[in-house]
């Protein structure tokens, strides 16, 4: 009688048997429920940390660079790669459009990961083993991961992140002895370098100014639009970029310009100044460079040769 | 300024049959765009065919979202809200000019909000999590549609007074009407969260606020984006109980008990937005269990309770009618020919065994973990408000065109068909969402095969054939939902004219006969069903376990 008012002394009627027991399954069901989150949390081996640190969007910055300058022992596309030891903290971060670094991990052992953004949330999926959290700007969640199983793992982004999202996805490599370096090419990964010595720029050569550029653009994060391989769907590919004319937009009105080294310094430090048509969708943000940065990446940005 | 129905008896404001076809008629068009953005965007994820551009595609999937999950169903919940608390109580409309003002605002909200989404201004999705950021127009667009929305929630309430001091209904409001109050409380809370979330983030987008913190903004924002699906439920369960009504001349076997659930959803829906926030920084463990058992159990006991409360008011009714032997015979000589029937039996199904199990399941903290931003969450929307709500709503619209617009259903032949394919259409899409969401394919993502990165990934072989199945599902229920539109707006429109009871092409059943006094079960053969779906989430449930069980360690 829902449209109608109800039948007199529905306050007072009978349950039924079977709706009672019914009732009663269902209320048992989420007590049990309940129980068994909480017992999961002492048996169990898979429970989101309750450990967030409050940062910010640059000391998280800092503290990631930092981090993989010592550790860095390599780097696989354009990403950086470190090789943490059991038991220590990790730094991943997480940007418009990349996850770095990639991480060598042992087999059945701890790693503390600190994970946080540079810019907007994102969500760190790790596949194919399909553990998912999410990330955000401001916010350093830590999270202690022991991988079970060897093999190779990636990092997908599932949080949408901007019109790159589909490019943003990192890598974890996770061996059981040394040897298992080589199935990834990472043999000669296996400990890290001396510690970036600070040149002076006077007494370097172009090629080791080009060479100082290669990590710039490794740590700094350009690789994660600027492509070395010619491609170029989110920002202009390096790969013969040096010397060739380009169409770009300044204030709304084409132009041609020639891609040389003032060029390419206004470039950083000013990206929305000249747009490269075609890629208005994708602005550059300003990124923190020295001039002496600045200048390396010019170097290496040179021997990109077609 | 009355008339009175020649079908039902009842007495209808005229004022007030003239809001709720407007409503109505903006809820339809809402859905038509939700759905041919749907299409578009399912045709995209389909690799082998990847018919938009990652502009396009993000663009349409914030489009297909505020379109679907807000437009449509708002605006035919308001055209329910007036029904139920004017029509169903013989009463008038409190204010019609204030229900004017009301539908100008949503109106103006929903063609502000789409147009700068389509303008390209707004590809921040439905949730647009700060610090993305839209036009300024665009939250504006939904703060005018909410405030649109909560004046209408507010001439509800003063309907119901109105009917009140003038004893419309006696006692006891009806069942339905009770249940639409419930959804009027709940919308009350989640429209004043929106606003709590959208104006600061309105301010911010002006430059005016310098920042929105991103949990905070995560954590208020589900206190509308989830609550609000609990305003749907409350809105479904209650036309599931009218439809019983009218089909059958069913009630509810017992009124307090299903009146205490729907009191449930009230108490404890709010909190139970938490479980948006199971792998997030920020809260801890025991806020996470606390808020999402608790306090969501409790909520989700509502509809355990009303997912013996509805079916067994059919076999009820069905047992009175003399179809009582063996345990299903009430279900068989049901009927199936009347599509607002079928779409309510269709959509308890979907909604309980596809949108129900998964729903629980996927909201327990360590199991959030193997399907968080998986393409399995929409899936268990999917199978909660699109073959739950959605069927329903389209269901009971079959009643809606001859009583309130006063038309025959043109195409009734089809009518008769298209609960089952739309439900069919979405049961393929969902379960092949879920499937693939365990297997770890990302929601709201462009291309799976990550062209552009530094690295690729592939996912089980097994992806293919879901995806496969998800564009079948898709495009039929793509075209079960053509159907229904074309349906309506040819009835509404074209339709023959309703003189009377002989024109009604849908029975409305009297009042079953009172039982005569008996033993044992009420209904047994809905305790059987109960049974079954136990065992369906049993199996879920222990499935998502042991997968969790296999992953890495965290903690």
């Amino acid at each position: 009688m829902s449209l109608l008012k109800p039948e007199e002394g529905w306050y007072y009627k009978k349950v039924s048997k079977d709706e009672k027991m019914w009732m009663l399954i269902a209320l048992v069901l989420c007590i049990m429920m309940f129980i068994w989150m909480v017992l999961w949390h002492v048996y169990g081996k898979q429970n989101p940390s309750s450990l967030t640190y409050r940062t910010s969007t640059t000391e998280f910055g800092k503290l990631s660079s930092a981090y993989i300058k010592q550790n860095m022992v390599g780097s696989d596309n354009g990403v950086p790669v470190v090789r943490p030891q059991p038991n220590t903290d990790v730094f991943l971060l997480a940007e418009m459009w990349r996850w770095s670094p990639v991480m060598i991990l042992q087999k059945d052992q701890a790693y503390k990961m600190h994970i946080s953004s540079r810019d907007v949330v994102h969500g760190l999926s790790i596949q194919p083993v399909n553990m998912n959290f999410q990330v955000y700007p401001g916010y350093d969640y830590v999270l202690e991961f022991k991988p079970t199983e060897a093999g190779e793992y990636k990092i997908v982004c599932n949080e949408f992140c901007g019109i790159g999202h589909h490019t943003m996805i990192g890598k974890i490599v996770v061996i059981e002895k040394d040897e298992d370096l080589k199935l990834y090419g990472y043999e000669n990964f296996k400990k890290a370098p001396d510690p970036v010595a600070t040149f002076k720029k006077e007494a370097m050569s172009e090629t080791e100014m080009a060479l100082q550029g290669e990590q710039v653009y490794t740590l700094k994060g350009c690789a994660a639009c600027h492509k070395i391989d010619g491609t170029s769907q989110l920002a202009p590919s390096w790969k013969g970029l040096f010397g060739k004319d380009e169409k770009v937009l300044v204030d709304g009105k084409e132009i041609m310009v020639s891609v040389d080294e003032s060029y390419i310094i206004e470039s950083i430090k000013d990206p929305t100044k000249k747009v490269t048509v075609g890629f208005e969708k994708t602005p550059m943000p300003v990124f923190p460079l020295t001039d002496e940065e600045i200048d390396f990446l010019v170097a290496y940005i040179k021997t990109l040769k077609n | 300024m009355f008339r009175i129905c020649d079908i039902t008896g009842f007495k209808v404001d005229l004022s007030s049959e003239k809001l709720i076809r407007y409503n109505a008629v903006f809820a339809v068009v809402s859905l038509l765009l939700a759905v041919v953005a749907a299409l578009l965007l399912v045709l995209t994820r389909y690799q082998p065919i990847h018919l938009l551009g990652a502009e396009w595609y993000y663009r349409l999937v914030t489009f297909h979202g505020l379109n679907a999950l807000i437009f449509w169903i708002i605006f035919f919940e308001i055209a329910g809200l007036y029904f139920g608390s004017t029509v169903v109580l013989n009463t008038r409309f409190c204010s019609p000019k204030a229900g004017w003002v009301a539908f100008i605002l949503m109106a103006s909200g929903l063609v502000m909000s789409n147009v700068i989404i389509l303008m390209g201004k707004a590809d921040v999705m439905l949730t647009s999590y700060t610090p993305l950021k839209a036009h300024p127009l665009y939250y504006l667009g939904i703060i005018l549609f909410a405030v649109g929305a909560l004046i209408a929630v507010a001439l509800f309430f003063g309907n119901l007074m109105i009917a009140r001091r003038e004893n419309a209904y006696g006692d006891s409001l009806p069942l339905f009407t009770y249940g639409l109050m419930t959804a009027a409380i709940i919308a009350v809370i989640t429209l004043a969260t929106g606003a709590l979330i959208y104006i600061p983030t309105f301010l911010w987008s002006l430059g005016l606020v310098e920042n929105v913190d991103p949990a905070m903004y995560k954590l208020i924002w589900w206190g509308l984006g989830h609550s609000s699906q609990q305003i749907n439920v409350a809105a479904m369960v209650s036309i599931w109980y009218m439809v019983s009504f009218l089909a059958v001349g069913g009630t509810s076997i017992n009124e307090k008990v299903s009146r205490s659930a729907f009191v449930l959803y009230i108490l404890f829906i709010c909190l139970a937005s938490a479980h948006h926030l199971l792998t997030d920084p920020g809260v801890s463990s025991a806020w996470k269990v606390w808020n999402t058992s608790y306090a969501m159990y409790l909520a989700v006991l509502a509809s355990m309770i009303h997912a013996f409360a509805v079916p067994s008011s059919f076999e009820s009714a069905q047992r009175r009618w003399g179809y009582n032997k063996g345990l299903f015979e009430w279900l068989s000589k049901a009927p199936w020919g009347n599509p607002a029937f079928s779409s309510v039996i269709l959509a308890i199904i979907g909604f309980g065994f596809i949108g129900g199990t998964t729903g629980v399941v996927f909201g327990m903290e360590q199991t959030n973990i193997i399907v968080h931003n998986t393409i399995a969450i929409p899936g268990h929307f999917k199978g909660t408000v699109v073959i739950g709500t959605t069927l329903t709503f389209m269901g009971i619209t079959y009643y809606l065109i001859p009583l309130i617009f006063r038309r025959k259903i043109v195409g009734f032949k089809w009518a008769k068909v298209q609960p089952w394919l739309f439900f069919i259409g979405i049961a393929l899409l969902s379960i092949s969402m879920i499937v693939l969401g365990q297997l770890g394919v990302p929601r709201r993502h462009w291309d799976s095969t990550f062209s552009g990165g530094p690295f690729t990934h592939n996912f089980n072989p097994a992806v293919d054939f879901f995806w496969a199945l998800m564009m079948l599902g898709g495009v039929i229920a793509f075209t079960a939902t053509i159907i229904w539109i074309l349906i309506v707006v040819f009835s509404v429109f074209l339709g023959p004219k309703v003189n009377g009871p002989q024109d009604m092409q849908l029975t409305i059943s009297p009042l079953a006969p009172p039982a005569k006094s008996h033993k044992g079960f009420e209904a047994p053969g809905t305790l059987i069903l109960t049974f079954v779906f136990l065992l369906v989430f049993l199996a879920i449930f222990f499935l998502n376990w042991k997968w969790l069980a296999a992953t890495w360690y965290v903690k």
